[in-house]
């Protein structure tokens, strides 16, 4: 049977009443959980994994997927309108989204958002359908030598991130690195900066990590504003002369090759295993920003952040989706809990998926894609309540989003363990903002560090001690090559800058 | 000397002590005997005592830049104290704290009324505080949320006097 055969049977198999009923459900619950800071696309998808038991196969992935989607788009409505993302892929959709918020574009940042993640979702599950087992074989080919350098050039975006200051920067991402390696080693099995407490066995959640910088962060800067007259003047947000999503096509299509440059960006970082959407919306906003004629601008309210970074996070789902149905290797605890599902309802992840279970996979692949225009058609309707928002006052609004916080944290372990986690990085979080330190590299650091130090000492061992194999791997040596690269651009960037002052007064003078 | 004048100062010094304790209990990692053969290039302790020297470099340069502004802004007049304002952040970070410590003693419900009704207290201007509606929202709030949790997704939550009361 050809591809498109199978395609047409896929969505034969997913639009019964049954299932478009648990799409628009799922839908609308995911974009619900991803919306509220706290409350994860996993969240949602391990609290409503019981609730499939009893459905068939392709009933249960329907709903999930529909969670999946939902619930990573979802997370820019928080991002863009508190400044608090709402799940670790809208990061950096706070960067520019909240900005235009600020100067009254409530309704363009969540319009531009909702379309790109559409876009972002699409993109990767055309090339999922097409392509996905011979992209499956060239994330085969990548080992421990060029994951650890794909997290070390990721790792040096944080040079790039933190334009004001690179040795505060750096040492943001350095702490984060640091709180990593909090826990059980993954490699020797031995406690690491645990101190006999045993609640700290299992390290840190990244949750409990953006709970604490962001809404911890948030709830204090809004305290501090209140008391303050300029703290009210926020423009109010208008839907006045506001029609369809709040852009011109002008707009539209003077990002497309942002769009389609994140679009892989997210694609590529969701195919590799333990990368996922934390990191490819923060490095499609990097790559964004550096392309861009004007960087400075990034961060003041340009929507070519918001592309960038909504298209990436989108789009790294049809990427994770790649190994995970083709090798059956989950590329985060969200695809993980996919592959519970799967495993549950008797279908075995693997090459073979797609020859015995055609139909199922197929299914999947047309329930992202109807998943994704109910998650625009409802966003888009959704847009004049989300913006109605912000009219309820801060002091009222964010206590109750700390609540659900709380909740969230509670919910990973049944414990309070990650609660008083978000305590500690709350008060890291403060500490940053008053030191002018970035958090954002705390993040990249936080995520990457174990992903980078697992496989360097993994390499190390195998080539027992020597560094010299990770520099003859052709896909590591460029990525390590551009790392650097990277590394002596923005290490000299304040010189070129003086440089270049120099030279436009001499010329002025002349 | 302001705050602002000497914060890296500050910041550097803190991360120079930060990573000297850390770079030592790095030290502490236990090294397993059947480990020991790469324990000096792939060990548990390589990137840890690698990370909290780098912090401590790092910490040494923000230290120098410090030095190095401090010179600069010598002649810059004093900014003023906002009381107000740092008031309200020690009093919001105080309910923050008051209730995670409450949360496994006194149980979701009656920590969750107390803490929003204390934080909308907290971070409403004078001119808007309505004692009324803050009771009512944080009220509401809650049964909201634990009907939505506990009793719709089965999400546990930290039990106390009023969900024994309730049987859950």
């Amino acid at each position: 049977m050809s591809t498109l055969q199978l395609i047409g049977g896929g969505f034969g198999t997913v639009l019964t009443p049954t299932g478009i009923f648990l799409m628009f459900i799922g839908v609308a619950v995911g974009i619900v959980f991803g919306a509220l800071p706290g409350l994860s696309a996993t969240m949602a998808i391990a609290l409503f994994l019981p609730v499939t038991y009893a459905m068939a196969s392709t009933d249960a992935m329907t709903l999930l997927m529909a969670l999946f989607i939902g619930a990573i788009s979802g997370g820019l409505i928080s991002a863009i309108l508190l400044h608090i993302p709402g799940t670790p892929s809208s990061v950096a959709t706070c960067f520019d989204g909240h900005p235009l918020v600020k100067k009254g574009q409530a309704a363009k940042a969540l319009g531009v958002g909702v379309v790109f993640s559409f876009i972002g979702t699409v993109f990767s599950t055309v090339l999922l359908m097409f392509i996905a087992p011979e992209i499956a074989k060239v994330a085969l080919n990548f080992g421990q030598y060029e994951f650890f350098s794909i997290a070390i050039f990721s790792l040096t975006m944080i040079a790039t991130l933190s334009s004001g200051n690179v040795v505060k920067g750096v040492m943001s991402g350095v702490i984060g690195f640091m709180f990593s390696t909090v826990g059980t080693d993954a490699i020797e099995g031995v406690p690491r900066f645990t101190f006999e407490m045993a609640s700290l066995k299992g390290g840190f959640d990244m949750l409990a990590v953006m709970i604490g910088l962001f809404a911890v962060g948030e709830i204090i800067s809004a305290a501090q504003e209140s008391r303050q007259p300029a703290g009210e003047l926020m423009a109010q947000p208008s839907m006045k002369g506001i029609k369809g999503f709040g852009f011109t096509m002008k707009e539209f299509w003077g990002q497309m090759v942002n769009c389609i440059r994140s679009g892989i960006i997210g694609m590529g970082i969701g195919i590799l295993p333990g990368i996922g959407g934390g990191t490819s919306n923060v490095l499609a906003y990097t790559v964004a920003k550096n392309s861009d004629k004007h960087p400075e601008e990034f961060g003041t309210g340009r929507i070519d952040g918001l592309v960038a970074s909504e298209t990436a996070n989108n789009a790294t789902i049809g990427g994770a989706m790649v190994p995970l149905l083709t090798l059956g290797i989950p590329g985060d605890t969200t695809t993980a809990m996919l592959l519970g599902a799967l495993t549950l309802h008797g279908l075995t992840p693997g090459p073979l998926l797609f020859q015995n279970q055609a139909e199922v996979v197929y299914g999947i692949f047309a329930a992202m894609l109807i998943c994704s225009v109910i998650m625009l058609f409802m966003e888009f309707f959704g847009l004049r309540i989300f913006v109605k928002l912000l009219t309820i006052p801060k002091y009222i609004l964010l206590p109750c989003i700390f609540v659900l916080c709380g909740i969230g944290a509670y919910a990973l372990k049944n414990n309070m363990t990650q609660v008083y986690a978000c305590l500690i990085f709350g008060a890291l979080g403060f500490g940053f903002k008053k030191f002018d330190i970035p958090s954002t590299p705390f993040i990249l650091g936080f995520i990457l560090g174990p992903l980078a130090e697992s496989n360097y000492r993994r390499g190390m061992i195998r080539t027992k001690g020597s560094f010299l194999p990770f520099l003859q791997s052709p896909i590591a040596i460029v990525f390590l090559a551009i790392a650097a690269i990277v590394l002596v651009m923005a290490a000299t960037k304040p010189m070129r800058a003086k440089a270049k002052a120099k030279k436009a007064a001499a010329k002025a003078a002349d | 000397m302001s705050f602002k004048k000497c914060k890296d100062i500050i910041l550097g010094i803190a991360m120079l002590a930060f990573g000297g304790v850390y770079t030592y209990f790095a030290q502490q990692i236990r090294i397993l005997k059947i480990n020991k053969s790469f324990a000096g290039y792939a060990g548990a302790r390589i990137i840890p005592t690698l990370l909290g020297v780098l912090l401590m470099v790092l910490g040494l340069l923000c230290l120098i830049q410090g030095v190095l502004k401090l010179k600069k802004m010598k002649n810059q007049p004093k900014e003023a104290f906002d009381k107000a304002g740092t008031m309200a952040v020690v009093l919001t970070f105080a309910c923050i704290v008051g209730y995670i410590m409450a949360l496994p003693e006194l149980g979701f419900c009656l920590s969750t009324v107390l803490y929003l009704f204390l934080q909308m207290l907290v971070m409403a201007p004078k001119e808007k505080r309505n004692y009324a509606l803050f009771a009512i929202v944080a009220v509401v709030f809650t049964a909201f949320v634990f009907v939505a949790f506990r009793i719709g997704l089965t999400q546990l939550l930290p039990r106390g006097i009023i969900e024994s009361l309730l049987g859950f």
